[in-house]
């Protein structure tokens, strides 16, 4: 007797038919189906997983949590903004030339600059939290992966999609729950692209200065642009280098329910949290040390500095993106963490004594330029510590390596198109 | 004498809500399994005095091999030997949610059905025919609407009935695949029931895993004195 003459190719799945036959036949008599009744649920999800309305509404929802996410940290970051300025003010009066500097540009420039920003990733994570308790953000992925499947993408990459929203980290290492080795792989090289809470502070301080009350609409659109890089990359890769099919994948909806204050509230807070620890230690550190390199050679001015070197040594390459000494110096200490470009920006401009930095950056760039390194700062090299999960969720060097070459590449091809509608629209 | 109890389910059935029923908060523990990122949830309880162990398994639909936290429930059912395993059955999506009891009934599990959310199934329509229903399966089905506590009483007395006549019932299989694949699971049973693994494991069970190519059974079989002749069925 052989297995294969009865069972055929693929024994599970006949075996599994078999069950759900035999569930059936019992079910038949023991389970009378009634007429359904619509429940809320039902009502609900004829709209938010509608064929067509479905990624519409999503995309609405989406922008409509960034405008209260923004909305809502005003007052805060106003406050924080207030506080460290007079700190900072205060700070002038201590004696000692150098610690002054140290402590009024490093320490309030710089890292009381970037806590600024921390209301807006707090307000941000309460959006995410309300609509992953009401359980709208399991019809997003429903939606989302019906397009990555026809995509080529595993189902299962949806989950560390979203998580990447909060820190790209832990989301590199739910792609173990991914099956396929080609399924894995293209889910690690594409989620860097999802914007992670670290980029936010670089969009807000950038969309404030440059496109007023448009600047929700503009930090939206970073997130939608990551999106789509990520997907259409995701799709060349399936086409190219990583041939073949996604596995199949059920995922279950759950009821819509009321989100409650308290559990959104922690939800939000476990989230949140993290960056404040990342600002008591790494971001207190870098400011340090942004501020050392600032300042060093004692006396001489920014662009002589250290800082102003790096800068000035790199600039050219980043000319065509309309960058100069300042932003481009920025993103080479944005490689720690991308929320040290605002902290670098806030030290460089606190050292030469300016105290309005939108105002300076209004001065020195044009919105297109803004709009540029807005979209560079998501794109280009993820952080140290994404490399590092790359290179020991892949296994591989070359693999990370790739990652970082492709992600610098497209940012700077991004940036030129960018740069490139913009003098068309007149901005040179 | 402490019965240990596993809960088992699919995700998003109301499991952790049971399990908080049945363990008083300050007795519940959470760790890991061993050597697993998965957490584990299990405490203690008394219901008539009779003491209870109670485990949390991993939420599942399925209990192959492929994955690490189905692959944790079955191991923990088949090794450990729980005195009763809960299923908690989604009513409302009772068609999908029986497949897993199928698999637990393959197993010689000994089941209590918890049919949850039964609130849900009835506002759906459904009409269930609770004692009939567990006429066929062979096995004690309590409806449970673990919000509101409602069955709770009574599931905890059928788990502690359910543990005491443990072993003195033998159900015969529910499950039949038709004549064909039924003889083939006979001849694969008439192989190996004398061998090691058949003392650990339901015979019945690790044939009808060798069918499917199950790999961690397939790679628990290699270097039987009859994995040859086991090969000639399988390939």
């Amino acid at each position: 007797m052989k297995a294969k003459e009865i069972l055929g190719e693929d024994p599970e799945i006949v075996l599994a038919d078999k069950r759900y036959d035999l569930i059936s036949t019992i079910l038949a008599t023991s389970l009378v189906r009634g007429a359904k009744k619509w429940t809320l649920t039902d009502m609900l999800d004829k709209v938010f997983i509608h064929k067509t309305l479905g990624i519409p509404v999503f995309i609405a929802l989406f922008w409509a949590m960034f405008r209260f996410a923004y909305d809502a940290s005003a007052p805060f970051m106003e406050i924080i903004g207030l506080f460290f300025e007079k700190l900072a003010e205060a700070s002038a009066g201590i004696p000692n030339e150098i610690l002054a500097s140290l402590i009024g540009d490093g320490i309030f420039g710089g890292l009381g600059f970037i806590l600024t920003f921390i209301p807006p990733i707090f307000f941000l994570f309460l959006g995410i939290s309300i609509l992953e308790d009401s359980g709208y953000l399991a019809r997003a992925a429903f939606i989302m992966d019906k397009i990555m499947f026809k995509l080529g993408l595993h189902g299962r990459s949806f989950i560390p999609m979203l998580l990447g929203f909060g820190c790209n980290v832990p989301a590199m290492m739910a792609t173990r729950s991914i099956e396929g080795e080609k399924d894995r792989l293209i889910t690690l090289l594409v989620n860097p692209f999802i914007s992670c809470g670290a980029r936010l502070p670089v969009y807000v301080l950038i969309a404030g200065a440059f496109f007023g009350s448009m600047a929700p609409t503009a930090v939206w659109s970073m997130y939608l642009l990551g999106i789509v890089v990520a997907i259409l990359l995701a799709l060349l890769l399936r086409k190219t280098i990583l041939r073949g099919e996604p596995a199949p994948f059920i995922m279950e909806l759950p009821l819509y329910k009321a989100p409650t204050f308290h559990g959104s509230v922690i939800h939000m807070w476990e989230r949140g949290v993290q960056f404040l620890k990342k600002a008591g230690t790494y971001l207190l550190a870098g400011a340090i040390i942004l501020w050392f390199l600032s300042t060093f050679p004692w006396g001489a001015e920014v662009e002589l500095s250290y800082t102003g070197q790096i800068g000035h040594a790199l600039a050219p390459i980043f000319s065509p993106l309309g960058f100069d000494w300042r932003i481009v110096a920025s993103l080479v200490f944005a490689l720690l963490a991308k929320e040290i470009a605002v902290e670098a920006l806030g030290i460089i401009y606190a050292v030469e004594g300016v105290s309005a930095i939108e105002g300076a950056l209004v001065a020195s760039y044009n919105p297109v330029i803004g709009y540029t390194l807005m979209a560079f700062t998501l794109l280009y090299i993820p952080c140290v510590a994404t490399i590092g999960t790359m290179k020991k969720e892949s296994g591989s060097w070359k693999w990370t390596i790739f990652q970082l070459v492709l992600t610098l590449v497209l940012a700077y091809v991004v940036g030129l198109i960018i740069t490139g509608i913009g003098a068309i629209l007149g901005y040179a | 004498m402490v019965y240990t109890v596993a809960l088992i389910g699919n995700p998003n059935v109301g499991k952790s809500v049971i399990f908080n029923n049945l363990v008083p908060g300050a007795r519940q523990h959470v760790g890991n399994w061993p050597g697993k990122t998965v957490e584990k949830k299990e405490g203690k309880c008394v219901h008539k005095g009779t003491e209870l162990k109670i485990v949390d398994l991993p939420g599942t639909y399925s209990l192959t091999a492929r994955a690490v936290d189905e692959l944790i429930a079955r191991n923990y059912i088949v090794e450990e030997k729980p005195d009763v395993v809960v299923h908690i059955i989604d009513a409302s999506n009772i068609e999908r949610n029986l497949y897993l009891t199928f698999l637990l009934l393959e197993l010689e599990a000994n089941i209590v059905i918890a049919l949850n959310m039964f609130d849900v199934a009835k506002e759906k329509g459904y009409k269930i025919d609770v004692k009939k229903l567990s006429k066929q399966l062979g096995v004690p089905i309590v409806p449970t609407v673990a919000t509101t506590k409602e069955g709770m009483k009574k599931l905890n007395d059928e788990i502690v009935y359910a543990a005491q006549k443990k072993g003195l019932v033998k159900v015969k299989p529910v499950i039949t695949y038709g004549e064909k694949i039924e003889d083939l699971i006979q001849s694969i049973v008439d192989i190996i029931k004398d061998g090691m693994l058949a003392q650990k494991y339901p015979p019945r069970w690790l044939a009808i895993k060798l069918l499917e190519k199950d790999e961690d059974i397939l790679e628990k079989i290699k270097g039987n004195r009859y994995q040859r002749e086991l090969m000639e069925v399988l390939s």
